[in-house]
């Protein structure tokens, strides 16, 4: 039930945000024949569609939904003062932000797949197709880089109780990183997440046709996961310390 | 044999900064009785709470709740399990309707009772399909009791249980009280009303600036406790402390004397000072309590 409870908090965030996506994949879809008569060479329908969707705005709207879909936790139900009955049920405080990351890490792959429903059942009626098998592959790196961002999320979540502060940091956080690893030296030294995500200059990404190609990266994706899980355990850790 | 205390703690402390939200409590709750929790605002009652239940950490000291202690997280957690706890501000989530609600804090509990839920339901008249955020106070006091007593909890606490409620609904509140003791429950509930607190609880104690002043039973205050009001011709003497008496306080010519015990005692000496007059009166709990807590 710990589950439900945390779906149900969450669920409106969710919907929003799927719904969020799917509209601009669609008019993404929709106007790409607008849109590319705008370019003096003209791409190609999946260019086209990894440049709009998979590898700027969309993309970053879904990061800032991860971090949104990461918000809320104890700190919150104390604002609203339902924290006394929750930390009255006879559960730890860890298996309570288990509950909400487990609940948000099966949301964050909804919400990556929403692309993935949206770009090839949409494509045929505009006399254009978009391979399953490529979407499916970027809402994997996608779930795997919301992942992290929700976990930051939730961390600050746990760290900050105002309203707006938890997401004010959050995105603070994702914008001082997007900035730090395009800054040249910092990049070797940094993953990138939002390249990760993308593909964008990765091995396992054709430019020529903007396709993945090849394996995709299991060990930075691996890295990028335990990186979430830390984060997570970290706000496992305040959690229980914290006084309500 | 069984342990006579539902609640002990020794020297529980919080510290908010330089603040002393509780200090040094060292209390004991009966099991099977109703015991009264009083103090102003701000007296430390919502913090020493939170500490039994494990919601806020002691800055020192401890303690045990039905045998647990609640320092450990892994001993909290079981002991909610048999204790039932309404919050000051009787919160519950907003987003579910109180069929929701009832099944969701269900499935924590294997004790649960369908008949005594079934019973109060309809007793108190919830709406099942209404969402919570559309209940009234005493709508979602009669919820929050409903979902603590559904489960036969050994240990009921209450905090502030009738902030906020009408008359009629108070006194449906205390009388489920009294009928939860009398099924074997012990309580112990915070309050600022004194007068619900005399009339249903065995036991009272009272908390002033993060100590505990007073704890009795409210027989032996009935029995015992005493207010002599002396009057002088001539200035009253300086110094009237002795045995027995709590507290002093005077006013010109008039002397208030709280006694304790051996008031028959503390009569034969004061009525030695040679006073005017002599008047002997029971305390009520609520003198008691502006006593206590006007003095500190």
């Amino acid at each position: 039930m710990l589950w439900y409870k945390a779906w149900r908090e969450s669920r409106g965030r969710f919907v929003l945000s799927s719904l969020t996506i799917a509209v601009l994949c669609a008019v993404t879809v929709a106007f790409e024949k607008d849109a590319a008569g705008a370019y003096e060479q003209p791409p190609t329908y999946d260019a086209f569609i990894w440049q709009s969707v998979y590898k700027s705005g969309i993309r970053e709207l879904f990061l800032l939904l991860a971090i949104l879909l990461g918000l809320g936790g104890l700190l919150r139900e104390r604002a609203h003062g339902t924290a006394g009955f929750t930390l009255a049920l006879p559960v730890s405080r860890r298996r309570l932000l288990a509950a909400r990351a487990g609940v948000g890490a099966l949301e964050i792959a909804g919400l990556s797949l929403v692309p993935a429903l949206v770009l090839p059942t949409l494509s045929p009626m505009f006399h254009e197709s978009y391979p399953v098998s490529q979407a499916l592959q970027f809402s994997l790196l996608w779930t795997v880089g919301g992942a992290l961002f929700f976990a930051v999320g939730l961390l600050a979540s746990t760290l900050f109780g105002g309203e707006y502060t938890a997401g004010i940091c959050s995105v603070a956080v994702l914008l001082a990183y997007s900035l730090m690893v395009d800054v040249p030296g910092v990049e070797a030294y940094i993953g990138d997440v939002h390249d990760v995500m993308s593909g964008s200059g990765m091995p396992y990404f054709q430019p020529a046709m903007s396709r993945l190609a090849g394996p995709l990266p299991w060990w930075s994706l691996a890295a990028i996961l335990l990186i979430a899980f830390v984060l997570t355990a970290i706000a496992a850790q305040l959690t229980k310390r914290h006084d309500f | 044999m069984t342990c006579p205390y539902v609640i002990e703690t020794h020297d529980l402390s919080k510290r908010y900064g330089r603040v002393d939200a509780v200090k040094d409590l060292s209390l004991t709750v009966r099991a099977e009785q109703i015991t009264g929790y009083l103090g102003r605002n701000g007296a430390g009652k919502t913090t020493s709470i939170k500490m039994l239940l494990g919601m806020t950490h002691p800055t020192a000291g401890g303690g045990t709740v039905l045998g647990r202690d609640i320092t450990s997280l892994a001993e909290s957690c079981e002991m909610r399990r048999r204790v039932a706890y309404v919050a000051e501000d009787k919160q519950l989530y907003a987003y579910l309707t109180v069929e929701e609600m009832v099944r969701f804090t269900r499935s924590f509990y294997s004790d649960w009772r369908p008949e005594v839920e079934r019973r109060l339901l309809r007793q108190y008249e919830l709406p099942l399909q209404r969402r919570v955020s559309a209940l009234s106070k005493g709508m979602r006091t009669k919820l929050a009791l409903l979902l603590g007593l559904a489960r036969r909890p050994e240990l009921l606490i209450l905090d502030e249980p009738s902030e906020g409620l009408d008359p009629v609904a108070i006194e449906e509140l205390l009388q489920t009280l009294v009928a939860a003791a009398g099924e074997g429950a012990s309580i112990f509930f915070s309050s600022h009303q004194i007068a619900e607190v005399e009339r249903i609880a065995d036991r009272v104690c009272i908390l002033d600036r993060g100590e505990l002043v007073i704890d009795l039973p409210l027989d032996r205050l009935r029995e015992n406790y005493r207010r002599i009001t002396l009057g002088f011709a001539a200035q009253p003497p300086n110094d009237l402390r002795m045995s027995g008496v709590d507290r002093i306080r005077t006013s010109g010519r008039q002397v208030v004397l709280l006694a304790s015990r051996d008031v028959e005692t503390v009569l034969e000496r004061v009525r030695g000072l040679q006073p005017v007059s002599v008047d002997v009166e029971p305390v009520s709990l609520r003198e008691l309590f502006l006593e206590t807590v006007q003095e500190g």
